[in-house]
């Protein structure tokens, strides 16, 4: 007991180097998510109406059709982005890291990433541009190879706005993902390649039985990034389609906003986010067992 | 590694990639410099004589606006920083009951996503009247990016060796010394990360913004671009300008500090 109050005189001040993090995390993390639980269970505009109203909220959720809707949306979504995100920047990472030369292999990678420091919402309006029925860029090209017929006012259309969201980015490697492989590939060690030469292997005996194999703790770091990733999109949407045409391109994070700010429903709309975070709560969870299972067996 | 040459497959390969991914970047920066009657004349190739008064125009309109988002991400990234070493700064040169459960406790808070604190942030910054300030504009990110850079920090204080911040004690410096003229001068290359990802996140915050503010006095740049017009002869091109003129200033850093802004990007990405 006394050495523990002494080693607490010593270390008292530690205390004091806490004080800021924590007045910050605590004012503006902390309290809103517990605001954001209790909140889910009122009907409230933000102003007069203040009401307790238990689970009602998240009964209405689950007879809501554009709610249902956001589901399916954001479940093609996720399924979209993770067979890309898996295998269009690996392929990209692995041609990097076979370039030999130093400085054309920095150049490459380099300018793969430049796409990233762009700031999102450029790139989002970039390709609104890119979409655009009228003078948009893809239509122009249509145009040039004889396919005028194909053209459409691509996020526009509820047949095409889909597609479109998740043809954003194109070809999809200026991203972190491109990044992660690139450094996992850089640390597999020189000495296997050297063997596999001496085996004669080809590139893609190579890939196969070399790079696949060790950078499996990246793919499954970006299986986990993309899955939450998607589960939260909404500036994509917000900026490109706000949800539409109809509820073709709704997400639940976007309908959480429009319901929120757009109908002051905040009671409602916290309920969607509770709602939300509980799905994502529950993917790392599975997501946890799942590597964890999958590293004892090896 | 190897030293057998690279093939011409996988040169073509990447050429190819990234001339696809650079190409809306190559559109967006010549059809930037047109006049409208250009854009349909000359629809892929820069076309002469090249009008910098698109840029004039979207600069006049933007360039408030720029101010607001350098500011309010400077502070943002000061802010996070002057936190989080503190943080870190206890975590690793004390030992008091509870400490892995404070650690433990910043963590989890990453776990919360953003769009569930929404709508409370917006009233509590509503009820602490800082919509429409710059305030509300930094605090709320500012704890977004503090978990994340108190394990960065603390990742990187651990390497410092004890005996010179024992030695240093013993010389008498007292802790916040200690912190400010030993530790922090050391930790340049976390802070440079940690600095990169918070400005990176600072300019980039499109919903917060469209949230906290409704004016046009504090408001970010990449939310006052959806307002910038040309006349007639222009077009869109204004517009298009005023998105290269708003990447601008990341691009410039990224090429000056490429190294740090990647192992940067990369660190940030690797807390899921």
């Amino acid at each position: 007991m006394s050495a523990s109050l002494a080693r607490l005189r010593r270390n008292w001040k530690g205390y004091l180097f806490l004080i800021p993090v924590f007045a910050v995390l605590a004012s503006f993390k902390f309290i809103p998510f517990f605001d954001a639980l209790r909140m889910s269970m009122y009907d409230w505009n933000g102003a007069n109406v203040k009401s307790y109203v238990g689970l009602a909220n998240f009964k209405e959720l689950v007879r809501d059709a554009t709610f249902l809707d956001s589901l399916g949306n954001v479940a093609g979504f996720t399924f979209a982005a993770v067979i890309i995100q898996l295998i269009v920047p690996l392929i990209a990472a692995v041609l990097v890291f076979h370039v030999t030369n130093r400085r054309l292999q920095q150049f490459f990678k380099v300018w793969f990433v430049v796409p990233l420091v762009i700031p999102s919402i450029i790139v989002f309006l970039t390709w609104q541009w890119i979409f655009a029925g009228e003078y948009g860029v893809l239509n122009e090209f249509l145009k040039v190879v004889g396919l005028e017929s194909w053209t459409h006012a691509w996020l526009g259309e509820s047949k095409t706005a889909f597609t479109s969201i998740v043809f954003v980015n194109f070809p999809w490697i200026g991203g972190i993902n491109f990044l992660l492989y690139l450094a996992g590939l850089m640390a597999i060690s020189g000495e296997l390649f050297e063997v596999a030469k001496l085996d004669g292997m080809n590139a893609w005996q190579r890939f196969k039985h070399i790079e696949l194999p060790l950078v499996r703790s990246q793919i499954k770091l970006i299986l986990v990034l993309t899955l939450i990733n998607q589960i939260q999109s909404f500036e994509n949407v917000l900026v490109l389609t706000n949800g539409g045409p109809g509820t073709s391109t709704m997400t639940p994070a976007l309908y959480l906003y429009i319901q929120g700010f757009s109908y002051s429903r905040l009671g409602y709309a916290s309920a969607i986010g509770v709602t939300l975070f509980a799905a994502v709560l529950l993917l790392t969870w599975v997501n946890q067992r799942f590597i964890r299972d999958t590293d004892k067996i090896d | 590694m190897t030293d057998r040459k690279t093939s011409w497959g996988v040169y073509a390969g990447l050429v190819f990639l990234l001339v696809l991914t650079l190409f809306p970047f190559y559109m967006l920066l010549i059809s930037s410099f047109k006049h409208f009657d250009q854009m349909i004349l000359e629809f892929w190739t820069p076309s002469f004589p090249l009008h910098g008064d698109n840029y004039a125009s979207a600069f006049r309109q933007i360039a408030p606006f720029i101010w607001n988002t350098v500011f309010i991400s400077s502070c943002i990234v000061v802010g996070v920083i002057i936190i989080s070493s503190l943080a870190a700064y206890s975590f690793v040169r004390f030992d008091y009951p509870g400490k892995n459960a404070l650690f433990l406790l910043i963590l989890s808070l990453m776990m919360i996503p953003g769009f569930l604190l929404l709508i409370p942030q917006f009233m509590l910054v509503q009820k602490l009247d800082m919509l429409n300030t710059y305030q509300g504009q930094i605090f709320p990110p500012m704890a977004f990016g503090a978990s994340m850079a108190t394990f960065l920090m603390r990742a990187f204080f651990e390497g410092i060796p004890k005996s010179l911040l024992d030695a240093a004690d013993t010389e008498g410096a007292s802790e916040w010394r200690i912190y400010a003229s030993i530790v922090m001068p050391l930790s340049l290359p976390v802070i440079a990360t940690v600095a990169i990802l918070n400005f990176l996140a600072g300019w980039n915050n499109y919903i917060w913004p469209l949230v906290a503010t409704t004016g046009d006095s504090v408001k970010p740049v990449i939310l006052a671009l959806s307002t910038v017009t040309g006349t007639l002869d222009q077009g869109i091109s204004v517009k298009l300008a005023g998105y290269v003129i708003s990447s601008l200033p990341l691009l410039a850093f990224f090429f000056l500090a490429t190294k740090p802004f990647i192992s940067g990007i990369t660190s940030g990405a690797v807390k899921g």
